[in-house]
């Protein structure tokens, strides 16, 4: 029996907003507990929510970035559950009427392209955070600690469709999303900061079978590469239990980076448990074309936007992609490069592989200012022109990192410039021709890997000063005729 | 008529215990009260216009400016217990 797995993605992203989503307590990130709270956020008698409009605007940006019909009458509802981390025993979430409905988002996979729909993207407000103290597993807790200084800050929940086939896609879905949210201005995106956190439901079931199997939902996944391995686990996990016929149960699981394994949390809840109901303490929310055309202004890039410039340069999808996910500077700075080198292999080859390689090892996080398109595009053309040689262009970029100098200058003053003097190279090699007569000996046609070899004597007796072009050019006239 | 709701997951969610008599009367009650929402089923709303919230009022949106709120200690002063500037609650299992 041949299974196949599905997935879907619901994906929780904080806003950054100066205030909280239902009072104006400040967002702050401390480790000091408790310190930016008011009679709203912990949910004390009385207190009423007044929503944020950045946060409408926000979600509005996302829902349209990800392709998303705006619902222009929506409202929101109470989430009833008890926990300690939500002081009113019921978040403030969305139910039927979520802000983003029906959108999609276009991901990347190696060199081809995918699409991931999006069911629904709606607004809601976090949690407290929750220590556990005593042995630090939640089931051993000897009491609990609580902070309430995220408690009400925005959060969007974006959930896809139960279409996404592998880890990998997954992982390729988030950073699409982490890269949206991030070039939209709406969230800091930051993984490890908790900007963005994942679960993904997760079953399997007959190829071909037009039936979903049972969902687990799997938390805990702080990284892509603990969600790619926790996905990849739990696939592998329920193919098991079908093929010796175990029913799998619909529950929570969570993800054991120590262990490795995805571990049962509890039987999952479901919608009916929650008891929505409208919130009383807010009417009825209207999303009027003004509204969205203020949030549509707002939207000056997408991932998708510059994944769609970086192909008109002339660069893969892959590489294309690469650069959009990379840092905002590196994606600058090769579109303003590339116009004046015209190469867009060569100049992704040298941002990506030499300056970031040499900026790591001399642990230098920004790029002086003196080092700009125009300098890195003169040296690229210096070594794609064959007048330096590679190692002369990383020795100039190694100088040019840590001293303004015109690349071009620097290299004719310090005798960089290789030549292409025909008489100069044809002493060269006449003499490496004299000195390894044994190996002329035993050439027998210009393709002769030994040509290569004799080439690179030639380079060695001119300390790399001439053109490699031009010397294999005069040795095989010399040899071959 | 809808009797299929179970008590005991009822009062589950709610977080409230109820005894076996107490069980037995909620349990009528909430029938008679789900009886009378069933009636509602039969009016005929095809041609009506989805009023999705009791108020006809608008949402008003407040602008994303903070303001100082209560100070720490304020916000800590109702706790029975706290501990190093966090409240303590008993251990708390999902």
């Amino acid at each position: 029996m041949s299974l196949k797995p599905t997935i879907g993605m619901e994906t929780h992203v904080e806003l950054d907003t100066e205030s909280k989503m239902f009072c104006s307590c400040k967002v702050v990130e401390t480790d000091e507990p408790n310190i930016s709270l008011c009679p709203t956020c912990l949910g004390l008698p009385g207190a009423l929510p007044v929503p944020n409009k950045k946060a409408i605007e926000y979600i509005v940006m996302l829902s349209l970035g990800a392709n998303c019909s705006i619902t222009k009458e929506g409202m929101f509802h109470r989430k009833n559950y008890f926990y300690p981390d939500l002081p009113k025993n019921y978040q403030i979430s969305q139910f039927d009427f979520p802000v983003g409905v029906e959108g999609s988002l276009e991901i990347v996979i190696e060199d081809s392209l995918h699409t991931v729909e999006i069911e629904r993207v709606h607004m809601e407000e976090d949690t407290g955070k929750s220590i556990h103290l005593g042995s630090g597993r939640i089931d051993s807790a000897t009491s609990t600690l609580l902070d309430f200084n995220r408690s009400g800050v925005p959060l969007v929940e974006v959930v896809t469709k139960p279409i996404i086939s592998s880890a990998k896609m997954a992982v390729a879905y988030i950073e699409e999303l982490r890269q949206l949210v991030i070039d939209l201005g709406i969230s800091k995106g930051k993984l490890e900061k908790g900007n963005l956190r994942f679960d993904a439901n997760i079953s399997v079931a007959e190829e071909g079978s037009d039936e979903l199997g049972v969902k687990v939902e799997i938390k805990n996944m702080n990284s892509l590469k603990s969600l790619e391995k926790a996905i990849d686990y739990e696939i592998l996990r329920q193919t098991k239990m079908v093929q010796d016929k175990e029913s799998i149960i619909q529950e929570t699981r969570h993800w054991d980076e120590n262990k490795q394994v995805t571990l049962s949390m509890r039987t999952k809840e479901g919608s009916a448990d929650y008891r929505y109901f409208s919130d009383p303490d807010l009417p009825n929310m209207v999303i009027n074309e003004e509204f969205i055309k203020i949030s549509q202004n707002q939207i000056k890039e997408t991932p998708e936007k510059k994944r769609k410039t970086l192909l008109d340069t002339g660069l893969s999808l892959s590489d294309s992609n690469y650069l959009d996910k990379g840092q905002r500077w590196l994606y600058e700075l090769y579109l303003s490069t590339v116009k004046e080198t015209g190469d867009c292999k060569s100049t992704f080859n040298f941002l990506t592989g030499e300056l970031q390689g040499q900026m790591r090892k001399a642990d230098i996080g920004e790029l002086p200012q003196w080092v700009n398109s125009e300098k890195l595009a003169s040296l690229i053309n210096l070594f794609e022109n064959n007048e330096v040689s590679f190692t002369s262009a990383k020795d100039i970029l190694a100088k040019l990192l840590i001293e303004d100098i015109d690349p071009k200058s620097f290299a004719s003053d310090n005798n960089l410039i290789q030549s292409s003097d025909n008489d100069e190279i044809k002493a060269l090699v006449t003499s490496v021709i004299n000195e390894n007569q044994d190996i002329v000996e035993r050439l027998e046609n210009p393709e002769d890997k030994l040509v290569g070899f004799l080439v690179g004597q030639v380079m060695k007796s001119s300390e790399s000063k001439v053109n490699p072009g031009s010397v294999k050019e005069v040795l095989l006239k010399e040899l071959f005729g | 008529m809808t009797k299929d709701f179970n008590i005991d997951d009822i009062s589950n969610l709610a977080s409230i215990h109820l005894e076996e008599k107490e069980k037995l009367k909620l349990q009528k009650d909430l029938e008679i009260v789900l009886e009378h929402v069933d009636a509602l089923k039969n009016i005929d709303v095809k041609d009506e216009k989805i009023d999705i919230h009791p108020l006809s009022k608008v949402l008003e949106l407040r602008e994303d400016e903070s303001t100082p709120s209560l100070s720490h200690e304020d916000a800590m002063k109702n706790s029975p217990e706290t501990k190093d500037g966090h409240f303590v609650v008993p251990p708390s299992i999902e």
